[in-house]
């Protein structure tokens, strides 16, 4: 009887990676997140694209002195807007930075451009003016420029991940957090997509009136077994299908970006640039961030721990997956179409969905009562427990980790002994629509 | 003959209502067996519980004097009344499938089925999927996945609804046929024309219970009013006279140049005694003796206010 079960599983495997809606998808997820890394890795790189940029300067003399980067080079003018702007168009200036009479008291300041300049040089241009103001203070209040800088004391926090007594720790950033969050939107719509094509199979079964003639060879615990089982494999089919091709896909992009990027490298005097960008990031007592050339989104993305992080997406996915598609079985077997499903549906989804709603919130407070809850309760752990592991988990928590783990999987196997129970009395009701006391009622039965 | 199948005492509730009240049935190996009742009488329930779909409250179902098993069942042919198959599947595709769920090996399977097929004159259907089929198609289909894979049991609830008359014939050559190469059916059925053609012995479930059980023809027997037919030339009268006190004449009508009489027998008396009578005043055409169709037995036990074996009351 072993062997029908193979059987199953072969069917309800084959006859869906055979669809064309499976190919499609199996297609288009891959290249849709491929081209989001891609664009995000393009766009990071747009921002070494040199400004230059017309500074009007409404109380000149004042910022006269005013000077930009290696990238972003400033031009300060005495002109009018109006005329600045006619400059604009006609020569190569890339945007103007417009300074008031009042930025001292407003401490604000306008920046037009042609086109959109990165997020990255609107800061540089903040701290650049930032500094100069703040220099320009110092005067008075009678400290000279050399005291300022001992009395500033710039800190920055480089975070590294402990990996053990013997291993040279990693640099951490919050990348892997970003790809947790991703895995566990993707587990959110692989259980509800998968889930809910069991039910369907169930419900087709039902109407096609096969079942009988299934349940005449197999026990309907088999026949619901195997459909579970085959179902999943299609759904981990697809899951990595999607991450060997979006990998396959944004290596070759890498590659012919870079490739680009590193002939016009060899046009420009890169390693100068380099050279004094670094210098003016050092000396830049408000530098937020670095992004040094070499640190771009490939290098992050393969500081992720990708076994680790698959290993755990393939747990929870299948432990939830199990755990869900059972009972959308056994709503399956309950009704008898499709459109009779969605009472049920709802409140057997619900868990799911306010998991995914709130994973958005737990991403900024991974490790808050709500978040260790959630990632705890089998309905809603394995997207939480995902995003909390992503994060990096203290190993003094590890306890909720095995915790999670352990009643996801006495709660599938509990759901999947209950389902059975539903399943095999609903598979060969007909005509009538169940109530949930007539469910409990099968429950009962022998 | 030995006893294949076996079902003793079934009793079967669904929540209040009593499905099945202590059913029993034998059924012989290598004969066909009719399970006869109108809708809603517990022959699904019976033949559910027969295949272990459902298990009964009560009560045992014997294959071969052993305790059915799952392993046995699954050898069993069986063509459920509430049949389908998966619409978007290939004929073929699936008839291997449903066939090696019955532990047959897909070379075996696949040698079967072309048999099947071509006897049936399927052959041209086999990359067509299920949807693409007509109704009767799709019966047929059925049927043959219900035989491919050799089973010493078959069992067919309402095996001829859905069938044209030629189909119908085809599939009652079919199991007559089976039943030539030793095979045991067990059927339901509301069609009592092809319960006279085809069954050895009957049960007659109503009300969830068995109120009417044996061999066909003595079933039939059992119900006998000693009626006989006559059909002679000559004249009324003289054959009037030939009744003495034993016999009487029920009914007589004169089609042509010849008379068609029902006469009923007053003792237990044989034929015999009739035929030698009315040798001496006509010219006796035919006679036979007038037995009870299962159709007539039937609409009696059914509609008859009790449920006890009594014998017929009404005319024939």
């Amino acid at each position: 009887m072993g062997s029908n079960i193979g059987l199953i599983i072969r069917r309800e495997y084959l006859s869906r990676i055979r669809k064309r809606s499976f190919i499609i998808m199996s297609v288009l997820g891959p290249i849709i997140m491929a081209g989001v890394i891609i664009f995000a890795f393009w766009s990071s790189l747009e921002e070494s694209e040199d400004q230059h940029i017309l500074v009007i300067d409404d109380s000149y003399p004042f910022f006269a002195d005013l000077t930009g980067t290696s990238t972003v080079r400033l031009e300060v003018q005495q002109l009018s807007l109006t005329k600045a702007e006619a400059l604009l168009e006609a020569s190569d200036f890339t945007g103007i930075l417009y300074l008031p009479k009042n930025i001292l008291a407003n401490k604000s300041a306008e920046l037009i451009f042609k086109k959109e300049p990165s997020f990255r040089v609107q800061r540089q241009l903040e701290e650049r003016l930032q500094q100069y103001l703040e220099i320009s203070k110092l005067k008075e209040f009678n400290v000279s420029e050399s005291d300022y800088r001992r009395l500033k004391a710039p800190v920055t926090i480089s975070t590294f991940k402990y990996l053990g007594p013997n291993q040279a720790s990693e640099p951490a950033d919050n990348l892997p957090a970003i790809v947790g969050q991703i895995f566990g939107v993707i587990i959110f719509f692989f259980i509800l997509i998968y889930s809910v094509s069991v039910m369907r199979g169930v419900v087709e079964e039902k109407t096609n009136r096969i079942i009988e003639v299934m349940i005449s060879s197999v026990r309907p615990f088999q026949l619901m077994f195997g459909k579970i089982v085959g179902v999943g494999a299609v759904g981990l089919t697809q899951f990595i299908l999607w991450i060997v091709l979006t990998f396959t896909i944004v290596s070759i992009g890498q590659a012919v970006i870079l490739g680009d990027k590193y002939l016009a490298g060899n046009q420009q005097p890169g390693a100068v640039t380099e050279m004094l960008q670094e210098q003016m990031d050092a000396e830049n007592a408000m530098n937020l961030t670095k992004i040094s050339s070499d640190d771009n989104l490939f290098n992050q993305i393969r500081r992720v721990n990708f076994p680790l992080m698959i290993g755990l997406f393939l747990f929870y996915f299948l432990g939830g997956y199990l755990l869900y598609s059972a009972l959308m079985a056994a709503i399956g077997s309950a009704v008898d179409t499709d459109t009779d499903t969605q009472q049920f549906v709802f409140p057997v989804t619900f868990p799911l969905f306010l998991a995914y709603f709130l994973s958005f919130q737990i991403f900024s407070n991974p490790d808050g009562p709500l978040a260790v809850w959630l990632s705890i309760i089998p309905f809603t752990s394995p997207i939480i427990m995902m995003i909390r592991i992503a994060h990096g988990i203290d190993g003094a928590d590890l306890w909720q980790v095995y915790l999670s783990m352990g009643l996801l999987v006495l709660t599938f196997l509990g759901a999947v002994w209950l389902s059975a129970r539903i399943y095999r009395t609903g598979i060969l009701m007909h005509g009538k629509k169940a109530s949930l006391k007539e469910i409990y009622k099968w429950l009962t039965l022998r | 003959m030995s006893i294949l199948l076996q079902a003793q005492h079934i009793d079967k509730y669904f929540g209040e209502a009593h499905v099945l009240n202590d059913v029993s049935i034998d059924v012989r190996e290598g004969s066909i067996f009719g399970l006869l009742g109108p809708n809603g009488a517990g022959k699904t329930t019976l033949i559910r519980v027969l295949t272990r779909i459902t298990e009964p409250d009560h009560g045992t179902v014997l294959y071969k004097g052993q305790q059915l098993t799952d392993e046995i069942r699954r050898s069993f042919g069986y063509l459920p009344e509430e049949r389908g198959l998966y619409r978007k599947m290939k004929v073929w595709e699936q008839a291997i499938y449903l066939t090696q769920l019955k532990g047959i090996d897909k070379q075996n399977a696949s040698t079967q089925l072309d048999e099947w097929f071509e006897r049936f004159s399927m052959q041209d259907w086999r990359k067509k999927r299920v949807e693409e089929l007509s109704k009767g198609m799709q019966q047929k289909l059925q049927f043959v996945i219900t035989v491919a894979h050799d089973p010493e049991l078959l069992i067919l609830d309402e095996p001829f609804s859905g069938f044209d008359p030629v189909n119908t014939e085809e599939i009652k050559a079919e199991i007559l046929r089976l039943k030539e190469a030793g095979k045991t059916i067990i059927f339901s059925t509301h069609n009592m024309s092809s319960v006279e053609e085809l069954c050895d012995d009957i049960a007659l479930i109503h009300k969830g219970q068995n109120i009417l059980f044996g061999g066909t023809q003595s079933v039939r027997s059992s119900f006998s009013q000693n009626l006989f037919e006559v059909v002679f030339k000559g004249s009324k009268v003289a054959f009037a006279n030939a009744m003495g006190h034993r016999f009487e004449i029920d009914t007589i009508t004169e089609i042509g140049d010849r008379f068609h009489a029902v006469v009923r027998s007053h003792t237990e008396e044989s034929s015999k005694h009739l035929l030698k009578a009315l040798a001496e005043f006509v010219e006796v055409l035919s006679f036979r003796e007038k037995i009870p169709s299962m159709h007539d037995i039937f609409i009696a036990q059914v509609s008859a206010p009790n449920e006890s074996l009594n014998p017929m009351t009404d005319g024939v």
